[in-house]
């Protein structure tokens, strides 16, 4: 999943101050998973912002709405029944989900509400981890399901630095040494042999460099 | 906008608070009248943020939860995520300037169990001094 963390309100509030009807917009997907944008924290922001107007006497209109996702066209169209008296959309989707509602609404500005972080998972409860770069080449099969580039701070791809101090990383000892999971993890699978291999640097071009890349299943369109 | 010349308080109660039945609910409504706007609701983990933000921004001029004592609740964590939960929404409202003391929560006590009325009478006393809310009585002008 994808993560984010909303705004700071100040910033949000400068960025909604030139508008008087705006539509705070959910998603029911990602961010509704990491409490950043669901339909529970886009009603809490709608609130608190029509305070904060309240509060000031400003003259302006906030109502909220959340989709199942942003990110889909097929879900984002279904606005064209609600979205004709607003002049912006505050989005609390992750960028991608701004960048689709923007897409296909081009007259009306979307306004990120979120700071979209990374991909990850949901540890446990109120904790979220990033775990994947999207680097388009995974190699998690040869380090046991764990990915040295997300979680090695490092990002070594042969082996530990050898900086570890009880199974925590040297930069940052609030996180688990990558490369000790990686071990315990292949030595509990008889896989150890996999770390005899060298494995050249990362080709970067996979993931970056190139603009934006896509992905073209022509057996799944019209 | 309001031009009420009393404030209200809306007070979320977890159903298992001593004397807190429907009698006494109906008895509070008659001494406080317009004061306050009462919840029972059947744990006080049930709530969120949403649910307190929305009585300040409709109606309430502070808003207080009374869950039960550390170690009673009767879902085991309710009483724990209220506490965080009204926390959180102290920090959104301290974001927009509105004082953090208009939202709170009363943790009732296993060794000396308080019925509802004296809660209330409790907190309506802490809140009276706020006076009535920026929200609903907006700066003139």
């Amino acid at each position: 999943m994808i993560t984010a963390e909303q705004k700071p309100i100040a910033e949000i509030r400068g960025m909604i101050t030139p508008y008087k009807r705006v539509l705070v917009l959910g998603c029911a997907s990602c961010v509704a998973e990491c409490a950043a944008g669901g339909r529970e924290e886009t009603a809490m922001l709608a609130s608190t912002l029509r305070m904060k107007a309240k509060m000031n006497g400003e003259d302006v209109v906030i109502e909220e709405h959340t989709l199942d996702r942003q990110c889909v066209n097929d879900f984002v169209v279904l606005l064209d029944d609600i979205i004709e008296p607003y002049d912006a959309i505050l989005s609390l989707g992750c960028g991608a989900g701004v960048q689709a509602v923007q897409a296909m609404y081009q007259e009306i500005p979307v306004i990120p509400a979120l700071n979209t972080e990374f991909i990850g998972e949901t540890k446990a409860q109120g904790l979220w981890v990033e775990n994947c770069l999207g680097c388009g080449d995974c190699m998690l099969y040869y380090f046991g399901g764990v990915c040295p580039l997300a979680r090695c701070a490092k990002q070594l791809f042969n082996g530990p630095c050898g900086g570890s101090v009880d199974g925590r990383c040297e930069i940052n000892p609030e996180i688990d040494c990558a490369w000790q999971i990686v071990i315990d993890r292949l030595t509990k699978f008889g896989a150890l042999d996999r770390l005899e291999m060298i494995y050249p640097p990362k080709n970067w071009s996979k993931k970056q460099g190139g603009g934006p890349r896509k992905i073209v299943r022509e057996d799944q369109q019209k | 906008m309001s031009d009420k010349d009393h404030c209200t308080l809306a007070l979320f109660y977890c159903q298992n608070v001593p004397e807190s039945g429907e009698a006494e609910r109906q008895a509070l409504e008659k001494t406080y009248g317009l004061q306050i706007r009462l919840f029972p609701i059947p744990c006080s983990g049930r709530l969120e943020p949403v649910h307190l933000l929305k009585a300040l921004e409709e109606f309430a001029d502070a808003v207080y939860v009374i869950s039960c004592p550390e170690g009673a609740c009767r879902y085991f964590e309710g009483n724990y995520r209220a506490k965080k939960r009204v926390e959180r929404t102290r920090e959104i409202i301290a974001g927009i300037g509105l004082e953090r003391e208009r939202v709170g929560i009363v943790i009732g006590s296993k060794d000396n169990p308080i019925p509802l009325s004296d809660l209330v009478r409790d907190i309506m006393a802490k809140t009276s001094g706020l006076g009535p809310s920026p929200v609903l009585k907006p700066a003139s002008g």
